[in-house]
C-alpha cells in the first residue's frame, strides 16, 4: 500500500510542480497518471523514490514514511522501487548485460561490484530477465546498438532484476510505436497480473490508459483533477483534464 | 503617396548612398594603398622564386638522398714520383709488376701547367677512383675521377698542378675506393634513432603531466558540477580562465619560456608541451564532464545503488572512453608538436635537425625529416585506430 499525503514540490526556481497531492494506491494496482506536459506527472513519480526531494507532504509505503529515510535505509527501500523510463536512462556504453545487472546494485557488495564481478545467480537472473522480455541474443551488445523498443526491455529487464514490488514507469512509450508501446505495456501488465506488482505508470495517450490501467489519476497544474476508473473518463472529463480544444487520439 | 510607398522609396536610395561612386572609388584606393604597402613591408619578391629555385632543387636532392645506411670500405693505392722543376734528384718509374697495381707516366720531371699522362695498371676492374697530387709540402690536391676498366687499367691526363718548386720529390697518389659487407645504419641514422626515443619519451612525458593535472581540474573547470554555490562558481571562472589563456599561448613560445627558465633541452620540451595539454585535455575533458547524460545517473540511483557505484557503473562509462580518446589525440599532436619543439630549444630531434641544417649538412638533416615523417604518420594511424576501438 502507497500512500501520499499532502505533496508538494516547489522547485528551486519557484515552480509549483505538485500542489497538496494526496491519493492511495493499493497493492497491485495498475494506475496510469495522465495530465499534459508540464502538469508534474514526472515530478510525481520522482518523488516516490525520492529522486527528487518533495518540499512537503509524507510518502508511506508498507508503513514506512520514505521521506523521512536516509543514506542506507534510503537504498534498502529503493531496491524494492523499479523504475523505467522515458528515455530508458541505459548507461549507452555498456553491453545490455551490464545494464540489466547494474538492477542488481543494491542487494549485491559494493566492494565487489565496483570492480564488475556479480554473484553467478545473479548473472543467470540477469539472463533469465532477458530471455523473458525476448531479447536473451542482445546479451553482449552495446546498449546504444539496440532499437528503442529494444532498450526499453533493457530497462524492464533491469528494473525486474530489483525483485520489485511497486514499478513507477515515466512515460514508458513516449518514444516508441504503437505497435511497440502495446508489447512494452504488457510486460507490465504481465507482472501486475502475474506477480502482483504495482504499477504506477504516466501516460501520453488516454486511449492507452483505458486499455491497461485499473484507475486514472489525472493531473492538471500539479493538482490532481481525477481519480477514477477508466470508463469514468468521458468527454467532459477529458476536457477538464487535457483543456477545451483537446481532441482524443486513439491508440490501437 | 502612402507612408509606406514612402519608405520603400526611401530605402534603395539610402543603399545607393552607402555605394556611391565617391565612396566606392575611394575605398578602392585605400585598398590598393594598402596592399602596396604590405607588398613592400613583407618583401614580397616573385622573381626570387626562379632564382632561388637551383638551391632549393640542390637541398631537395640531398634530403632525398639520406644519409641513412653505410657500408665498410676498402681501398687500393698506387704511388708515382714526379720532380718540378727537374733537377738532381732524378725520380723513376715505379717497377712494373705482375699482380700488384702500379702507375706510369708521361715524363718524370717538368714546369707546372704542362700536361701530364697518367696510366695504371693491375688495378681492381670497373672500379671507382681518385688521383691526387701530394707535394712535399703544402695540402694534398685531388685532381681527377679515376674509373678502372674490366682489365683493371686506366689512362687520364691531367694538368701538372701549381706546387712551389721543390727539390724533393712530388707523389702521385691513385686511390680506388669501394663498398664490401652489408649496408648498416650509419652513425647519423644511431643519433636519430636516439633522438627520436627522446621525442617519443618527451611527448609522453608532457601528455602524462597534461593527463595528470587536467583530470582533476576537469571537474573544477565543469559548469555543472561548479554552478551550484557562488564560491564554486569563481573557481569555474578562474580555472577556465587560465585554461584558455594557457591554451591560447603557443606551445613554441612555451618552449622559449621554459628554455630560458631550465635550459634548453628536452626538459624544457616536457614543461612546455605539458603546459599546453593541461589546459587542452583540461577544456576537452571538462566539456565531456559537463555532457554527462543524467538519465543514466538517475537510473542506477533509483535500484538503491550507492554513491561510489552510481560513479562507477552511470559516470565512469561515459567519460573514460572519451577521456582515453581526448589523451590518445594529445599524444598524437604532442608526437608532432615535440619533433619541432627543438627548434626554440625543446630537446628532441628537432634540436639536432636544426643543427644539421644550419650546417649545411642536408643529407643528415635528411634522415630526421624521414624519421619525422614516419613517426608522426605512424601516431596518426595507431591513434585514429584506438579512438575508434574505444569510443
Ligand atoms: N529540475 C527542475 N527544475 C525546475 N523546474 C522543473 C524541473 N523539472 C520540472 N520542472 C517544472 O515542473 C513542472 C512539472 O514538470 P514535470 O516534468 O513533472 O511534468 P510532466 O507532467 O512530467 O511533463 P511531461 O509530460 O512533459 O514530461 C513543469 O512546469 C516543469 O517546468
Ligand atoms: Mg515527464
Amino acid at each position: 500500500m502507497l500512500e501520499i499525503q499532502n505533496l508538494t514540490k516547489i522547485y528551486d526556481g519557484g515552480t509549483v510542480a505538485l500542489r497538496n497531492v494526496s491519493m492511495k494506491v493499493k497493492d497491485g494496482e495498475f494506475l496510469v497518471i495522465i495530465g499534459l506536459s508540464g502538469s508534474g506527472k514526472s515530478t510525481l513519480l520522482r518523488c516516490i523514490n525520492r529522486l527528487i526531494e518533495p518540499t512537503e507532504g509524507r510518502i508511506i509505503w508498507d508503513g514506512v514514511d520514505v521521506t523521512q529515510l536516509s543514506g542506507e535505509e534510503l537504498r534498502k527501500t529503493r531496491r524494492h522501487i523499479g523504475m523505467i523510463f522515458q528515455q530508458f536512462n541505459l548507461v549507452r556504453r555498456s553491453s545490455v548485460l551490464t545494464n540489466v545487472l547494474s538492477g542488481r546494485l543494491g542487494y549485491v557488495s559494493p566492494w565487489r561490484s565496483a570492480v564488475g564481478r556479480f554473484p553467478k545467480k545473479d548473472v543467470e537472473k540477469a539472463m533469465g530477465a532477458l530471455r523473458q522480455v525476448g531479447i536473451l541474443d542482445q546479451a553482449y551488445k552495446r546498449a546504444d546498438e539496440l532499437s528503442g523498443g529494444q532498450q526499453q526491455r533493457v530497462g524492464i529487464a533491469r528494473a525486474l532484476m530489483q525483485d520489485p514490488t511497486l514499478i513507477l514507469a515515466d512515460e514508458p512509450v513516449a518514444s516508441l510505436d504503437p505497435a511497440t508501446s502495446h508489447s512494452i505495456l504488457r510486460y507490465l501488465e504481465e507482472l501486475n497480473r502475474e506477480k502482483g506488482v504495482t504499477v504506477l505508470c504516466s501516460l501520453h495517450f488516454l486511449s492507452l490508459a483505458r486499455a491497461y490501467a485499473t484507475r486514472i489519476l489525472a493531473l492538471k497544474d500539479g493538482e490532481v483533477v481525477f481519480e477514477g476508473s477508466p470508463a469514468e473518463i468521458d468527454d467532459a472529463r477529458f476536457k477538464e483534464i487535457y483543456g477545451e480544444d483537446a481532441i482524443q487520439v486513439e491508440i490501437r | 503617396m502612402s507612408a509606406e510607398e514612402d519608405r520603400r522609396q526611401e530605402i534603395p536610395g539610402r543603399r545607393r548612398g552607402l555605394f556611391s561612386s565617391r565612396r566606392l572609388i575611394l575605398g578602392i584606393v585605400v585598398a590598393v594603398v594598402v596592399y602596396a604597402f604590405a607588398w613592400q613591408i613583407t618583401e614580397i619578391d616573385l622573381k626570387k622564386l626562379v632564382t632561388g629555385a637551383p638551391d632549393m632543387v640542390h637541398i631537395v636532392k640531398q634530403l632525398l638522398q639520406p644519409d641513412l645506411l653505410t657500408r665498410d670500405k676498402e681501398y687500393q693505392r698506387a704511388y708515382a714520383d714526379f720532380q718540378v722543376p727537374c733537377g738532381t734528384a732524378s725520380p723513376q718509374q715505379p717497377a712494373a709488376s705482375e699482380s700488384e697495381p702500379y702507375l706510369v707516366l708521361s715524363y718524370l720531371c717538368g714546369e707546372p701547367g704542362q700536361p701530364l699522362g697518367v696510366e695504371g695498371f693491375n688495378f681492381r676492374p670497373d672500379t671507382k677512383g681518385i688521383l691526387r697530387w701530394i707535394p712535399p709540402v703544402g695540402t694534398r690536391r685531388s685532381l681527377k675521377r679515376i674509373d678502372a676498366d674490366s682489365e683493371g687499367h686506366f689512362a687520364v691526363g691531367i694538368a701538372i698542378p701549381d706546387v712551389p718548386a721543390s727539390e724533393e720529390l712530388q707523389e702521385i697518389e691513385v686511390e680506388l675506393k669501394w663498398d664490401v659487407g652489408l649496408p648498416y645504419p650509419s652513425d647519423t641514422t644511431k643519433i636519430v634513432l636516439s633522438k627520436m626515443v627522446q621525442t617519443i619519451m618527451l611527448a609522453m612525458m608532457a601528455t602524462t603531466v597534461g593527463v595528470f593535472l587536467a583530470v582533476p581540474l576537469s571537474f573544477l573547470a565543469a559548469r555543472n558540477l561548479m554552478s551550484k554555490y557562488r564560491s564554486t562558481m569563481i573557481v569555474y571562472f578562474l580555472i577556465r580562465g587560465v585554461f584558455n589563456i594557457v591554451r591560447s599561448i603557443e606551445p613554441y613560445i612555451w618552449a622559449i619560456i621554459f628554455a630560458v627558465w631550465v635550459g634548453i633541452g628536452p626538459f624544457a620540451g616536457v614543461l612546455a608541451l605539458g603546459m599546453h595539454s593541461i589546459a587542452a585535455l583540461g577544456k576537452l575533458y571538462s566539456e565531456q564532464v559537463e555532457s554527462i547524460d543524467p538519465g543514466p545517473i538517475e537510473a542506477i540511483q533509483a535500484t538503491g545503488a550507492n554513491a561510489l557505484q552510481t560513479i562507477v557503473y552511470a559516470v565512469v562509462p561515459q567519460i573514460v572512453p572519451p577521456y582515453i580518446a581526448f589523451t590518445i589525440y594529445r599524444w598524437d599532436i604532442n608526437v608532432r608538436m615535440s619533433t619541432v619543439i627543438g627548434f626554440v630549444g625543446g630537446g628532441g630531434i628537432g634540436f639536432i635537425l636544426i643543427q644539421w641544417v644550419n650546417l649545411l649538412q642536408y643529407k643528415k638533416a635528411g634522415v630526421a625529416v624521414w624519421a619525422i615523417v614516419i613517426v608522426v604518420w605512424t601516431m596518426d594511424v595507431v591513434s585514429s585506430w584506438v579512438r575508434e576501438k574505444v569510443v
